[in-house]
């Protein structure tokens, strides 16, 4: 069997490893068109932008695996794919296959923002991202980030130091708005960026360095939007496999043609642990769909079921999310201190996510709860720690 | 170079060379060694690095953070010498030193 994986990102590496793990008894094309050898994305965010980064330290295969005979790396931008014939062409060469896995992941939206050069604006998401604003910084004094979730704030820590000023621009009423209000006030409290509200940008001046916003005038030498993502679909859009927000699959990872599958951040599937259709951005996804996908091409099909999971370092905290929750469920804290933060979400008495900051063990047993199941709410909130709860379930 | 001989998961001996400043995940997965997953790839959020030191190591290390410590917890069956390899900063002192990596990562 003759595979082509398109992209090289953390779903499209984990599914390569396990094939080899596994004795593939085939081929895999992979295509990768970012110029690189594959490498992981979390540090690009959060590792601080003063230590340059080494692109050999955050390979995402080992070598040794990447050098597996069934496997061909060609260095391309895949330009247009044939389901029906199984083709997969670049723009110099075209080859066939028995089975095409998209595995394109997502691009940073870039805003557009009158009056400032669209190659002055930073986004992070690929290494040349990284690269940029590493650059950028031996300069920068006065850093905006446009958008105030969770890579706002990761890259705020990495920035921070050199007496820069950051600004974090929300444009909704609060920060941080994939977590519940609770968590968003312990980190925001703790970031050293100065988080404006209800803030949109209008212009940029780059005489005076100024940003003009709806909260007023923002010095910035340096502007970095982390406004989201936009899944890669194009290859599939024009055979009706995919819509703007993602390629539907199904619990097996693949689409209603036969000879496509699709894993990682581009996909959208029934997440029978929250309940509904979903497209997910986070390593687990990447992880656990691509293994997935492993496990039927290895011939023993398994019905996709894991919990997803988030985690982002803001400096010197860790926030870790188990489950996933909708932004109107309610949250209750469980947990509160100068360090320790930890709040559980819940909608109609279940528990739909744990958020843990600094809290490893509870992050983990929700994790192993969630494993076994529901969390109804009226046991945790008697237990009074996720960690408790896990234990007197075990007993 | 110095190097840390691993035991991995299917009790190979692997020689794994390293620069100063390493992880030891990430000597373990230049050098090919088997059974650590290390899903978040040295984050510290999902104990599958799970190593145990050989007990000579005894001093030469920092402690675990807090973090680490609470995610060892839920590594599989942790012992005293229990250490999540993305957590662990190599330097020339710890050439030759052996590392058994956990039979199981969940």
């Amino acid at each position: 069997m003759r595979l082509a994986v398109i992209g090289a990102g953390q779903a499209a590496c984990t599914l390569i490893a396990e094939l080899v793990r596994g004795d593939f008894a085939g081929t895999i094309l992979v295509f990768n068109g970012e110029g690189t050898h594959p490498y992981q994305r979390p540090p690009l965010s959060k590792t601080p932008l003063e230590q340059s980064l080494a692109l050999d330290k955050t390979r995402l295969l080992p070598a040794k695996l990447a050098e597996d005979p069934r496997i061909q790396w060609i260095d391309a931008a895949v330009q247009s794919i044939t389901p029906e014939t199984g083709e997969v062409r670049t723009a110099s060469d075209g080859v066939t296959v028995d089975h095409i896995i998209l595995a394109t992941g997502t691009r940073a939206v870039r805003p557009e923002i009158d009056g400032l050069d669209p190659n002055m604006l930073h986004v992070m998401r690929t290494w040349d991202d990284r690269i940029r604003l590493e650059t950028a910084m031996q300069h920068a004094r006065h850093v905006a980030i446009v958008g105030a979730g969770f890579m706002a704030f990761e890259l705020a820590a990495s920035l921070s130091g050199n007496d820069r000023t950051i600004h974090i621009l929300a444009r909704g009423s609060r920060a941080l708005p994939q977590v519940s209000a609770e968590s968003a006030l312990f980190l925001t409290a703790r970031s050293q960026a100065i988080v404006l509200t209800d803030c949109s940008v209008s212009s940029y001046d780059r005489a005076t360095s100024t940003l003009h916003t709806s909260q007023g005038p923002v010095t910035a030498d340096c502007i970095i939007a982390t406004v989201g993502t936009t899944p890669n679909v194009e290859l599939l859009l024009a055979h009706g496999l995919a819509d703007p927000d993602g390629v539907p699959v199904d619990p097996l990872m693949q689409t209603p043609h036969p000879r496509v599958s699709a894993i990682g951040e581009v996909c959208r599937h029934m997440h029978p642990s929250i309940g509904r259709t979903a497209r997910i951005e986070s390593i687990s996804e990447a992880n656990d769909t691509a293994t997935t996908l492993a496990k039927r091409l290895l011939g023993t099909p398994t019905p996709f079921q894991a919990i997803p999971w988030f985690w982002s370092d803001q400096g010197e905290h860790k926030l870790q999310i188990a489950g996933l929750s909708e932004r109107s469920d309610k949250a209750t804290v469980l947990q509160a201190d100068d360090r320790r933060h930890v709040v559980a979400r819940h909608h109609n008495g279940r528990v739909t996510s744990i958020e843990a900051i600094n809290a490893a063990t509870e992050f983990m047993a929700a994790r192993r709860l969630f494993e076994q199941g529901a969390i109804p709410l009226d046991p945790l909130l008697d237990s009074g720690s996720v960690m408790a709860l896990l234990q007197s379930s075990k007993s | 170079m110095p190097h840390i001989l691993f035991i991995d998961s299917n009790e190979a001996e692997i020689e794994a060379p390293f620069t100063s400043g390493d992880t030891l995940l990430h000597a373990a997965q230049h050098a090919g060694v088997e059974g650590i997953l290390a899903e978040c790839g040295g984050g510290c959020s999902c104990a599958t690095c799970h190593v145990m030191l050989n007990t000579s190591w005894d001093g030469q290390l920092d402690p675990p953070s807090d973090q680490e410590a609470d995610m060892l917890t839920f590594a599989v069956e942790p012992t005293p010498h229990s250490r999540l390899a993305c957590q662990v900063i190599l330097t020339d002192a710890h050439d030759g030193l052996r590392v058994q990596v956990a039979k199981r990562q969940y």
